[in-house]
């Protein structure tokens, strides 16, 4: 807030303009309206005054100040647009220019060829100079236009510079740049990345990453940032290069991590040609990650994208009509006993997917075996998991924090945008503590980088709930030969810092989710939040996990988090849906599909449980992309992608988004919940006749709090109420001792978290094969060649309840005797971490 | 690097109010270790300063004084500007790289001499001008050359 004094009058171009204290000449005419030229000048960066073309004349000042760099005091006299001025100011622009193709920007033939570019004839011809991708939307451009610039008096100087097209999803042309910065600014100042820099001085200057390393080397997130702020062409994203102008915009809420952040659509010609991050302060605030920058274009795009339903006779493909379709699967379960039906869905899914499937499944079928991934994912876990989703914090604790403390979070590719927030604290003096076996991006800027031997994480939690419960009793120091540090001074500074802490707050990411500890880790991290009273925010891999759980998903969970056990809440449900719904007895779920137990009909809507054919008499398949030729589906229905539905679904924090359509489906594809209706109504059943998800969320409203319209628009946090609990198995195997002889590394395993509706983006996204890759086991640069294993070597790994063969990764940031797995989303080798030896593939 | 010079290095973190400003004290400690800015000499400091890599790369490749490969013992720097190319400062360099037997940039075989051209040395009224190491040779002739060598290949 300006004080009254702090506001003043000045003088611009004659008019007689309020201005305050701190705004620089340029920002005061903006604000009026009066056009200064700018290139180098962005709304969200400091100020660099670099380009020189917002220059003006300032009465009583030398020379010919930056607008962009100089603060307005009382009474300045300004002149913007001045004879001299403009003389200056063209010959600027022309040295710039003398460096840049001009083509597209001063040419004769300008307003002509633009006309008749789009000729048509017989070949592939390009009309007109084809140096940039974008044409029509580049800021030089309209600075040239504005100033009416004709002709450049100065040789044309090309730099010959090598088009860099090596890293995935953009492209780096350094010879159309300009010099102004705002790559550079925006991945220091907002993104904090410190991935690009000026090299060299002079004429030679060029932007790029220290050493001349790849993008990837030098710890670029991807994240776009710099992509979006460009004023010319120089950097530009692959997937979108040469689609022109786009026609339309929609923002909707981005499916691939809990965070959802409000992403806007780039529409043209009826398909999604672009994402952009939206302006939302209360989620990603102007920021996304690779994924929901670079990735969705390709993933909602591929030609791979199923359009017709089919069915599968003796392993040939027959496409069939929706009507048959429907009557067949309607058949199939109508034949099918309700103890012999499992359906399983993504928690990728919208609430109104997942609560009609639910219902379907209860109401439908009669009974309670509806299951997602989540369950096996979380394993053991999830009940102790669910504890702490009910805690969630806001994303905006994160920024405001005065210490954070991670857990098994990194945040280069995936959740980048908790990353922006984390420096955005320590800019602020906030501390900075990190818990991870590997190495991450956070351990850079940490003040404390605890990394525990896989299997000891559980100690150190245990360590720091133990100190902070004034008993002042560390655990015993956990023997093992792994054994890399002990940490027992820091986890007390650690507990007295987190005690004093004005506001802690404790992230959990998803490295320790898979452990075999996992339920004792959630629950220790759970009693440190309450001891230390922190905030915690969990960070699930699954966008709407949340809610899954409130919609119901589960056998064990009815709508709005009640137990299935519940007989007033199933007589209520069963009022309400006119269908006697059966008592809950704990009967199929996703472990038990895993285990092998035979259903006669599996209906699975998103999901892809394993490599091959899970034991099944009829499978029903409906996702967006065809299975694998193992898979052997019999029934294949196109879903629509989350671009071409409307629906809501509900973040890690608990705040309910809006999904909107931006494209109609590919081919005949329908949404996940339209499709269900139309097989319960073949079936005969009452309670589907929804024709929108409108109809679907009123429903829902009256079960779960939060749902009506207005509520949703208001954007409110809903903390997760739900009395339900999971049937959970017990974890595997302990590690023998006596193995350590015979299997002498540790190996942890996580299965690839970036994925859509169970399938890995990887294998739709070109990028992200080099972001994401899976099959691939991580191994310390010693340990390999002890091992006589070298990089790409296939290594065939034997623990005592596996043998599985990787692809070797050499990699500096694995410790010593540990191995790091990635695993296809379908493969599952129990808990970590697991003991085993190495040897390399026929050898 | 050793303990000493990395304690060095870490005593200049307090010295000035922006840790940033402490990057060209640091590189000149580095200078004067190992003759030029190695990598792991700059990713160390990188690491000494808690500054991201890339700022520090940034400095280095602004300040073309220090070199970034390994050095002879004389690194010989001759002004190619307007008032030394003027008086002559080209035919000098092409002497130089006769009687070196090596071409600008480049280090001669025995460790002991390396040519390289710099801009204006500031010392116009006494063009042409090279600096060995730190100490000006001015109105430069083909004879001063000579001399110049001679001596430093007998120091």
């Amino acid at each position: 807030m300006s004080k009254p004094n702090d506001t003043f009058t000045v003088n611009i171009d004659g008019q007689i303009l309020l201005a305050s204290k701190g705004l620089t000449i340029l920002q005061v005419a903006e604000e009026n309206h009066i056009y200064i030229p700018t290139l180098c000048a962005h709304k969200d960066l400091t100020p660099f005054g670099g380009c020189r073309m917002c220059i003006v004349e300032v009465e009583g000042m030398r020379g010919f100040p930056t607008a962009c760099t100089t603060p307005v005091e009382e009474g300045m006299i300004i002149r913007t647009d001045t004879a001299q001025i403009q003389k200056v100011r063209m010959e600027i622009l022309q040295l710039i220019l003398s460096e840049h193709t001009s083509s597209c920007l001063i040419c004769e033939e300008k307003e002509e060829c633009r006309e008749f570019q789009g000729t048509i004839r017989k070949v592939g011809v390009t009309t007109g100079c084809r140096y940039c991708s974008k044409d029509g939307q580049c800021e030089l451009q309209e600075v040239v236009e504005k100033l009416r610039l004709r002709q450049i008096n100065y040789p044309i100087y090309y730099r010959h510079l090598r088009v860099e097209k090596d890293d995935p999803f953009y492209d780096r042309d350094y010879n159309l740049c300009i010099l102004c910065g705002r790559c550079i600014r925006v991945c220091q100042e907002i993104r904090t990345a410190n991935t690009l820099t000026f090299k060299q001085r002079g004429c030679y200057t060029v932007i790029g990453p220290a050493y001349d390393r790849s993008h990837l080397d030098a710890g670029c997130e991807f994240c776009g940032a710099c992509v979006s702020v460009c004023p010319t062409g120089a950097l530009s994203e692959k997937t979108n290069k040469w689609e022109g102008e786009i026609e339309q915009k929609t923002t909707t809420t981005c499916p691939l991590c809990s965070i959802g952040c409000q992403i806007g659509l780039l529409l043209k010609g009826g398909k999604v040609i672009g994402t952009l991050p939206a302006e939302d302060p209360l989620v990603n605030n102007g920021q996304l990650c690779v994924k929901g920058r670079f990735c969705i274009t390709e993933l909602v795009n591929n030609f791979h994208r199923l359009k017709k339903p089919y069915r599968t006779h003796d392993g040939i493909k027959v496409e069939i009509s929706w009507q048959e379709a429907i009557k067949l699967a309607a058949e199939k379960i109508s034949a099918c006993p309700a103890e012999d039906f499992g359906l399983l869905i993504s928690p990728n899914c919208s609430n109104e997917d997942l609560y009609i499937a639910q219902k379907f499944t209860r109401a439908a079928i009669g009974s309670h075996q509806i299951d997602t991934s989540a369950r096996v994912f979380y394993g053991a876990g999830f009940n102790a998991y669910l504890d702490l989703m009910k805690m969630s914090a806001s994303l905006s604790d994160i920024k405001n924090a005065s210490l954070v403390l991670c857990i098994g979070l990194d945040t280069r590719f995936g959740r980048s945008v908790i990353g922006v927030e984390i420096r955005k604290a320590l800019k602020k003096g906030a501390r900075l503590f990190t818990i991870h076996p590997r190495e991450h991006n956070l351990a850079l800027i940490a003040e404390k980088w605890l990394q525990p031997v896989p299997g000891t994480e559980v100690d150190i939690l245990n360590t720091l709930v133990n100190l902070s419960e004034e008993k002042r009793k560390a655990a015993p120091p956990a023997k093992s030969k792994w054994r890399i540090k002990s940490y027992e001074d820091e986890l007390s500074g650690l507990v007295e810092m987190l005690k004093k802490a004005y506001s802690p707050i404790i992230l959990l990411g998803s490295e320790f989710l898979q452990y075999k500890e996992s339920p004792q880790i959630y629950e220790a991290v759970r009693k440190l939040t309450q001891k230390v009273k922190a905030k915690v925010l969990p960070l699930p891999p699954q966008n709407n996990l949340f809610g899954s759980i409130l919609s119901g998903s589960y056998p064990e969970l009815l709508p709005g988090g009640f137990s299935s056990t519940e007989e007033q809440r199933l007589k209520y449900l069963s009022k309400k849906w006119g269908k006697n719904l059966p008592a809950f007895s704990s009967g199929w779920n996703a472990e038990k599909l895993l285990a092998g137990t035979k259903l006669k009909v599996l209906y699975l809507i998103g999901e892809v449980p394993t490599g091959f054919r899970p034991p099944a008499d009829f499978i029903i398949f409906q996702n967006i992309y065809p299975p694998a030729p193992f898979f052997e589906a019999d029934l294949v229905l196109p879903s629509a992608a989350f671009t071409e539905v409307e629906g809501t679904y509900i973040n890690s924090e608990g705040r309910i988004q809006r999904v909107r359509k931006g494209v109609e489906p590919p081919g005949e594809a329908l949404p996940d919940w339209e499709i269900l209706c139309r097989i319960a109504q073949e079936m005969g059943r009452k309670g589907f006749e929804f024709s929108n998800p409108c109809e679907i969320r009123e429903e829902l409203s009256n079960l779960i709090k939060g749902f009506d319209e207005r509520e949703i628009d208001e954007r409110k946090i809903n903390p997760l109420i739900c009395e339900g609990k999971f049937v959970v198995s017990r974890s595997g195997l302990p590690i023998k001792k006596k193995d350590a002889k015979n299997f002498p590394f540790l190996l942890t395993a996580s299965s690839v978290e970036d994925t859509y509706r169970g399938f890995p983006l990887s294998l739709w996204v070109e990028g992200a094969k080099k972001l994401f890759a899976e099959g691939i086991l991580e191994i310390n640069p010693e340990d390999a060649q002890k091992s006589g294993i070298s990089q790409d070597d296939e290594v065939i790994v034997t623990a005592s309840s596996f043998e599985e063969t990787w692809r070797a990764r050499i990699s500096k940031e694995q410790p010593q005797g540990i191995l790091h797995a990635r695993l296809f989303p379908f493969e599952k080798i129990g808990p970590n971490p697991h003991a085993v030896r190495i040897r390399k593939k026929n050898a | 690097m050793t303990k000493e010079i990395e304690e060095k290095i870490l005593s200049l973190k307090g010295k000035f109010p922006k840790v940033k400003t402490a990057i060209l004290p640091a590189f000149h400690i580095l200078y004067q270790e190992s003759g030029y800015l190695d990598p792991e000499g700059m990713e160390k400091i990188s690491e000494l300063l808690e500054i991201p890599l890339m700022e520090v790369y940034e400095v280095a490749s602004f300040y073309t004084y220090f070199p970034s490969e390994k050095t002879g013992k004389y690194i010989i720097r001759v002004c190619d500007n307007l008032s030394c190319l003027l008086s002559g400062a080209e035919k000098l360099i092409g002497y130089l790289e006769e009687k070196l037997k090596i071409k600008v940039g480049q280090m001669t075989p025995d460790g002991l001499f390396t040519l390289s051209t710099v801009e204006c040395l500031g010392s116009c009224g006494t063009a042409p001008v090279m600096m060995v190491n730190e100490d000006y040779y001015e109105n430069l002739t083909r004879e001063k050359i000579d001399q110049i060598l001679e001596k430093l290949s007998k120091k």
